[in-house]
């Protein structure tokens, strides 16, 4: 008798090339939870995703899915899953009905359940209007949802979601977000990848970070946030030559809360606090008595970049977590204080053991 | 919440290869363009061949029109564009997804392969009924009749089995639709012409009788011309112990069979290492 939807100990991923993809990871997931897992690009999240579907065997570790275990009893895992590929998956020579139907064929939906359910379903995706049309003509957002669908036929108590909404447009994803959240409420688990902090913000409650093929943090969105130390304030200045100025006085006048980090950037500086929204107009007010010029500033609220360099020592070498590649992405992450944060799972990133390289 | 052992399998193998069968079917069919197109190369090849060598080359056979003779070149041919289609039907699988979709959904893997192959026999078999009917229209005559026509179609559905497999190795080790309709393209005019299919081969060069004793299109054809002649046709072979056509259709069938066994092995290897691999 189980209690976790996903139970993974310790689970290394290596390529047949050398690559470790994925190094010790530890996850549990209860049933009911909506798990979020971020990480950039190349991070591990899809051979991680991969692995806990059964289309990798792990190198190292177990994994174990709805009580079954993935390498012993991978087809008890498949017909107990419902999974969504980074990739939208559906027949486009198909219509949106036959590729359903094709779904209930494929997790044994008996003939008698499968013409409500697929009805239930494309109302459920709004493509009821469209179901006998070939999903070749479908937009990007129209295919996502139909693949979705796909995914739910068998009603699954658990679903995977590889990074579902990348690529959409801000209506198609909101529209995903409240069919996630629905299935979720309903009593479904899901396991989503995703690259937006503010996705998993806004359906997730419980998050996982990976970075490098480990896990480098996890918690609530809120005490991921939190660890970033509040927003960011980026400052732009007419001559990015007077940054270091700036920032000696943005410090002199001890305008922020205590652990701000203020730090230059390359057109000027910025500063992440809790109050950085609500003093930001004091700091520009300081800088003007300081005679630097002010072309430009923006207040946002902290993205993946930043909890990637507030839980991390150092920042991520690859190029891949600037997804706002803007300047502002030079921004030191949290002060002193969240960056001294040890990550949880120190013990157990280190490389896998095994290193026999095989992976089948 | 949590799920007990057994409460959910999936379906069962029949049903597996069943909906596999259907998901084909419907795709063949509503692409009309592939069931046509593919058979419009032959057909040509057929009319004009027939038009501007049957003259001569009727001359050189003995007693047999070059329309008869032509004839089961031309299914052959039809079975091994069918052929090459599997592999590009393959890697659009990987292309848009549905390949790794029916890993990671409870089917038998097997049946999806044994599914998506029957899906593929079907249209070999209409297509070469079509081309079998649109020869006798042309002047071609079946010496063994009906049975020699059902015969005539079992034949390419065996020798479709290695050119299969090898479009399919293609379709996984490219994951390329281009690479594979190129790759699968490229072989079939010049495999044709170096074997038996458009002349005997005493009438031709001594190299190619050579490459035509290696090139399994030879064994295919000779089998389907055999049946189509009732007579034993094959010259690469000089085979005597089971009289008349069967001098031919043993060997050749023995052949396109042992053929079809390692074409297929590797197949099956290389599509199940893609399977459980590295899928990207």
């Amino acid at each position: 008798m189980t209690d976790y939807a996903i139970e993974a100990r310790d689970v290394a991923v290596t390529y047949a090339d050398g690559t470790e993809a994925v190094c010790g990871v530890d996850l549990l997931v209860e049933a009911g939870e909506f798990f979020g897992f971020l990480g950039p690009n190349g991070a591990g999240k899809t051979t991680l995703i991969k692995t806990l579907v059964t289309l990798l065997r792990p190198t190292d570790g177990s994994v174990t899915i709805n009580g079954f275990d993935a390498v012993a009893k991978p087809r008890s895992v498949r017909a107990t899953i419902g999974y969504m590929a980074q990739e939208t998956s559906i027949d486009p020579e198909l219509t949106a009905r036959e590729n359903l139907r094709f779904a209930c064929d494929a997790y044994g939906v008996s003939r008698a359940e499968r013409g409500g359910r697929i009805d239930e379903l494309l109302e459920l995706v709004e493509l009821t209007g469209v179901a006998d049309k070939v999903a070749d003509n479908f937009s990007g957002g129209m295919k996502k949802r139909l693949d979705v669908a796909t995914a739910l036929v068998h009603q699954p108590p658990l679903v995977f979601l590889d990074e579902p909404t990348t690529g959409l447009d801000p209506a198609a994803r909101n529209r995903l977000w409240e069919y996630f959240q629905r299935i979720n409420d309903e009593g479904t688990t899901v396991f989503l990848t995703t690259q937006y902090l503010e996705e998993a913000d806004q359906l997730c409650d419980r998050l996982s970070v990976i970075q490098d093929g480990s896990v480098v943090a996890d918690g609530t969105p809120e005490a991921l946030k939190q660890r970033v130390g509040g927003e960011i304030l980026a400052v732009e200045l007419s001559d990015p030559d007077e940054s270091e100025r700036a920032v000696a006085v943005a410090r002199d006048e001890s305008l922020f809360a205590e652990g701000a980090a203020i730090e230059p950037t390359e057109s000027g500086l910025a500063v992440t606090a809790r109050d950085a929204r609500t003093r930001g107009t004091d700091l520009l007010v300081a800088l003007r008595d300081a005679d630097i010029g002010v072309v430009g500033f923006d207040v946002r609220a902290p993205t993946l970049d930043d909890v990637f360099l507030a839980v991390t020592e150092e920042r991520p070498d690859a190029e891949s977590p600037t997804e706002t590649a803007d300047v502002r992405t030079e921004t030191g992450g949290g002060g002193g204080d969240s960056r001294a944060t040890t990550v949880p799972d120190d013990g157990k990133t280190g490389p896998a053991g095994d290193a026999d390289g095989v992976n089948r | 919440m949590s799920v007990q052992p057994g409460d959910r399998h999936g379906g069962s193998f029949a049903s597996d290869v069943w909906a596999t069968f259907v998901r084909w079917t419907i795709k063949s069919i509503r692409n009309p363009f592939v069931l046509v197109v593919s058979l419009v190369q032959p057909i040509i090849f057929l009319v004009l061949f027939t038009q501007v060598f049957g003259g001569v080359a009727t001359s050189a056979l003995e007693g047999v029109t070059y329309e008869t003779y032509l004839v089961p070149a031309i299914v052959i041919q039809v079975a091994l564009v069918a052929a090459a289609t599997s592999g590009i039907g393959l890697v659009n699988d990987i292309e848009n997804g549905m390949f790794e979709k029916t890993l990671v959904s409870p089917m038998n893997r097997i049946a999806v392969f044994v599914g998506k192959t029957l899906a593929e026999i079907v249209r070999i078999i209409a297509q070469v009924t079509i081309v079998l009917g649109l020869g006798v229209v042309l002047g071609a005559e079946i010496a063994t009749g009906l049975v020699g026509a059902v015969a005539i179609a079992g034949i390419c559905v065996l020798f479709s089995v290695w050119f299969t497999a090898f479009s399919n190795v293609l379709a996984v080790v490219t994951r390329d639709e281009e690479s594979t309709i190129i790759g699968a393209n490229l072989l079939q005019l010049p495999l044709l012409f170096v074997s038996s299919a458009f002349l005997p081969l005493p009438a031709l060069p001594a190299w190619i009788q050579t490459v035509a004793t290696f090139n399994p299109i030879t064994y295919g054809v000779d089998a389907a011309r055999a049946v189509m002649l009732g007579e034993d046709t094959m010259t690469v072979l000089e085979i005597t112990r089971f009289g008349g056509m069967w001098d031919t259709l043993v060997p050749a069938l023995a052949v396109l069979a042992g053929l079809a066994l390692v074409f297929g092995s590797v197949a099956v290897y290389a599509i199940s290492r893609a399977a459980s691999a590295d899928v990207r």
